[in-house]
């Protein structure tokens, strides 16, 4: 058998061992070479300091470091000596290595400085290499982050809408081998507009993300969660059984319906979701939107619930954006009109003022009152233009009555919505209509429930200080059924309440009802604050308010809304009485 | 090459230190890990026990029982191919292996690794326990590891990258009695696997090791022109598979069956050129679609390799020559104890007659001396230089 030399393969050894796939490509070339030439010791010195150093503890590299300076031929190590070999790479750097027993042969001395020149060489080589990985890493990564921020929500960290589709195609597209059915939760928080006009946009981020904290513990395997927008997040969930989605819900808004504590504060609000199972040929979209619906439907029957989507729910929301184009159609051609219902003094009996109401002259169905249309007008957003019709039309018409010409001006009550309240627009807007109507300020009331006072609070407060500055009045509409707060009527500058028809409507027979509407009178006396009671029916109701103390009443059994020129008579009619009687200061 | 027992007097043994070995076929692990404590308890507490345990046992009984009879003492261990007392080569049994005495000194270590990124960095973590030793006179690094868990040089290399040269290296690869499935190792009671588990050993007294194999060349050398980690994809340019069957001149079964060529291949290793050795590699599998070799060690790619071939004789003198060799290298001390560790697949190559001449031939022919190993997937042994890796190989350690 013929002897083959063995630096020569043990060269090519060492160079076979360099690779770019191994981050220690270079540790183990030196290792290598250590084992190569049967070295215990092998290090690459780079300006006076190891790049390497593979056999010696950190005790003995002082020794080394110090051969360094001069390439000592030897080194003694725990008593023995270390016969050093120094194979040059550029700069003065050097490749040693060492070993007990032998002195390197010239044979070893020639192979360990070509093993150290291809070192160098791969060195640079890796170097080039390691540099054009970098440069594709660095490009994958940012492809990765772009990918990253494409489908993840930065708020929650959650995956996003896009995301969330592309997950729904796949698992539509795929329904086999997992579970039987595919449930779609769609959860949406209840009043976390309330959040961020009350505490501010970075709790209710924060909320936001405490929530989807919660919401991710759901996450697993054949559970996706996703943030759609705002408020709204989606729970997509494979079942064997459509009730065990049911039961999901539950857990979910047991789950959000706590306590949380968002910077320093107490944070309690629930959440309502809607469920939707997919059916065989729905896209990602058809099924969200069913779960919307859902949403949307439970939500009206109020906070903290859950509803499965039904068909019905799809006709009832067809309905409802028919009925939303046909009101914007009727701004537009002026279909809105106002009638008049007059409000009494209790004392007397004589007209003192009208609430003015909108009605609907519908071309198809007749006339058609606010139940029909006030609903479906807010959450389309409508309500601004609705109250500013109303509101023009009224100071106009009360305006050109001619009894004002005779020096008695019927006072204007009109409905304002919470939406019209915290209109930046709604000063100007008032002031306009009263300069070009030349109806007198002072014989306006704008009529705000309870709620819509506290939407947002700074802005409402701005609104009605800069009205009453126009001589506008605040009225309080269906005061007793909403947050009944002492607290808003010091600090809205209220000039009068008016009690709710459910009240009115227990009086003479329901004593609780009595109670409550004595108590509201006696309270807004002791305030300053004047008394409008809402519904009154019947003579006996009447009498009781009068004996309660009541300021004035409206009601059917004073008179219906009417329109323009049948009010207006009512109130001629009625001025006249009020000449004989001497007045009144509504 | 038989060497002659030096003569030594036990009656000269150190009283500082002890060496004890016991064992057990029992099946029942409580009483197999008493009756292999019963001889090393009579002696003292050990400082060090090593389990060396069939994996029939449940290790993780036998280890906690362990744990639980040596007190303070360190343990380590792991499962075996077979475990080899005096006289009698066992398998499915438990050996116990046990030092003590003031003269030595104990530390222990373990790091793990999985078979993705491999054990350098696991056998640095586990070698870190020589940090924690009071050094004597003279150190040694014990090392097991999982035999099964990728390339085993990179063990060597990573307790090299802790111990540096002043320490020798000695240890072995778990085996799972040819199941080639998991192996365990143990560490002061916790049963690990993909795993390094070291002790380091520190005693007043020399410690050496020895290496043989007795393995000869049967081909011209040939250049590894492509392998990566543990396999071994071609020779001179050729399928790896195909040389070495053509070179065996393997029969048709072998061709074409993996367990036939498992069979096949335990007693034909093959032998990677040193500069001045041939250091042998165990081929246990092959990739009869890609037609390449599955080897517990790297063959590197760039190397000069061999096939290899062997016989019961010469197997048996390698037994012989390497007890000879580490007691030679107590500078004159006698020697208390032996670890031998032993490759596997050189059990094949004796037959039942031959296993027991072998184990006859163990140092413990003369009374007193202790000693005990276990069959291995890998052998470790570091005396010089910074490799010691070993494969069909027997390494013996001995204790002054």
């Amino acid at each position: 058998m013929s002897e083959a030399p063995w630096s020569l393969h043990l060269l090519s050894e060492v160079l076979a061992a360099f690779t770019v796939q191994s981050p220690n490509a270079l540790r183990d070339v030196v290792s290598r070479v250590a084992e190569a030439v049967d070295a215990e010791i092998t290090a690459i010195v780079r300006h006076g300091s190891f790049l390497l150093c593979v056999g010696l503890d950190e005790h003995d590299k002082p020794s080394l470091a110090a051969a360094a300076e001069e390439r000592a031929p030897e080194l003694v190590l725990g008593g023995v000596v270390l016969h050093l070999y120094w194979a040059p790479l550029e700069e003065g750097d050097a490749m040693v290595v060492g070993r007990f027993r032998e002195q390197y042969s010239l044979e070893e001395r020639a192979l360990l400085r070509a093993m150290a020149r291809s070192i160098q060489l791969s060195t640079q080589v890796l170097a080039a290499v390691k540099a054009e990985q970098e440069a594709l890493r660095a490009e994958k990564e940012a492809k990765n982050l772009a990918i990253r921020e494409a489908t993840i929500d930065a708020l929650t960290g959650l995956p996003n809408r896009r995301c969330l589709l592309a997950y729904l195609a796949d698992r539509l597209a795929h329904p086999s081998g997992r579970s039987a059915q595919l449930g779609l939760l769609f959860v949406d928080l209840d009043r976390f507009k309330h959040i961020n006009d009350v505490y501010g946009h970075g709790t209710g981020d924060a909320y936001l993300q405490a929530i989807g904290q919660a919401l991710a513990q759901w996450r697993d395997q054949d559970t996706f969660v996703a943030r759609l927008a705002g408020d709204e997040f989606v729970v997509v969930a494979g079942v064997d059984q459509p009730e065990l989605l049911n039961e999901l819900a539950e857990r979910i808004l047991k789950c959000l319906d706590q306590p949380w504590l968002i910077g320093g504060r107490t944070l309690h609000y629930s959440a309502s979701i809607g469920l939707a199972v997919a059916d065989p040929g729905d896209r990602p979209q058809d099924l969200l939107d069913k779960a919307d619906l859902a949403m949307y439907s439970i939500k009206q029957a109020g906070p903290g619930r859950y509803a499965c989507f039904e068909p019905s729910m799809q006709q009832q929301a067809r309905r409802k954006a028919e009925l939303e184009a046909e009101i914007r159609q009727a701004l537009r051609l002026g279909e809105f009109t106002t009638f008049f219902q007059p409000i009494v003094s209790a004392v007397h009996s004589g007209v003192v003022g009208f609430e003015g109401l909108a009605r609907w002259r519908h071309p198809h169905r007749g006339l058609v009152d606010p139940d029909g249309f006030i609903e479906v007008a807010e959450e389309a957003g409508l309500l601004r233009e609705l109250d500013a019709r109303i509101l023009r039309d009224g100071c106009f018409s009360l305006a050109g009555w001619n009894s004002v010409q005779q020096g008695f001006s019927p006072r204007l009550s009109i409905n304002l919505s919470a939406a019209s309240l915290v209109d930046p627009a709604l000063v100007g807007r008032v002031t306009k209509v009263l300069a070009e109507s030349g109806f007198d300020g002072r014989n306006l009331l704008l009529e705000v429930t309870e709620t819509s006072l506290v939407t947002d609070v700074e802005r409402a407060h701005r609104n009605i200080v800069d009205l009453n500055r126009l001589g506008v009045r605040l009225a309080v509409d269906d005061f007793g059924t909403g947050y009944s707060s002492l607290r808003y009527l010091r600090q809205f500058p209220v000039g009068m309440l008016k009690i709710d028809r459910s009240f009115v409507s227990g009086l003479g027979h329901d004593h609780d009802d009595e109670v409550i509407v004595e108590t509201i009178i006696r309270m807004a006396a002791s305030l300053g604050i004047q008394v409008v009671a809402e519904g009154v029916e019947t003579a006996s109701q009447q009498t009781i308010l009068r004996q309660l103390g009541c300021d004035y009443l409206q009601g059917y059994l004073l008179g219906r809304p009417g329109n323009c020129s049948t009010s207006e008579g009512v109130f001629e009619r009625s001025e006249l009485r009020l000449l004989q009687l001497g007045g009144d200061a509504f | 090459m038989s060497v002659s027992a030096p003569a030594v007097n036990p009656t000269q043994f150190a009283t500082d230190r002890w060496i004890k070995v016991g064992s057990s076929t029992n099946p029942e692990a409580e009483l197999a890990v008493q009756e292999s404590l019963d001889p090393i308890l009579e002696r003292g507490q050990p400082k060090l026990a090593i389990i060396f345990c069939s994996p029939a046992f449940n290790l993780a009984e036998v280890s906690k029982r362990v744990k639980a009879a040596v007190g303070d003492g360190e343990v380590i261990g792991c499962s075996t191919a077979g475990e080899l007392v005096r006289n009698l080569p066992m398998n499915g049994g438990l050996l116990i292996w046990a030092l003590g005495g003031d003269g030595f000194a104990v530390t222990t270590g373990v790091g793990l690794g999985d078979p993705h990124a491999g054990l350098r960095d696991a056998a640095q973590e586990a070698a870190r326990c020589l940090n924690q030793l009071e050094r004597k006179e003279h150190t040694l690094l014990f090392l097991l590891a999982d035999g099964l868990c990728g390339d085993q040089m990179e063990v060597v290399r990573g307790a090299y990258d802790v111990s540096g040269a002043n320490v020798p290296l000695m240890g072995g690869c778990a085996g799972d009695d040819m199941a080639l499935q998991s192996t365990q190792q143990i560490h002061s009671g916790e049963l690990l696997t993909h795993a390094v588990v070291a002790a380091a050993i520190t005693s007043n007294a020399p410690m050496a090791i020895g290496i043989a194999h007795g393995w000869e060349p049967l081909s011209e050398a040939m250049l590894v022109t492509r392998s990566g980690g543990t396999t071994l994809e071609s020779l001179d340019d050729r399928p790896a598979l195909d040389v070495y069957l053509d070179a065996y001149d393997a029969p048709a079964e072998v061709r074409e069956h993996p367990e036939a060529f498992f069979d096949f291949a335990h007693t034909r290793p093959i032998g990677i050129a040193r500069r001045n050795r041939i250091e042998i590699r165990y081929v246990y599998g092959a990739d009869f679609e890609k037609r390449s070799l599955t080897i517990f060690a790297e063959v590197p790619q760039g190397a000069m390799a061999y096939l290899m071939q062997g016989s019961s004789t010469s197997v048996l003198n390698a037994t012989s020559d390497v007890c000879a060799q580490a007691e030679e290298a107590l500078g004159g001390q006698p020697a208390q104890g032996f670890m031998l560790l032993e490759c596997v697949a050189r059990k094949s190559l004796l037959s039942k007659e031959g296993l027991l001449q072998e184990s006859l031939r163990l140092p413990a022919v003369r009374e007193g001396v202790t000693v005990g190993g276990f069959y291995t997937y890998g052998e470790i042994a570091r005396t010089e230089g910074s490799g010691g890796l070993h494969n069909q190989t027997v390494v013996a350690l001995a204790l002054a």
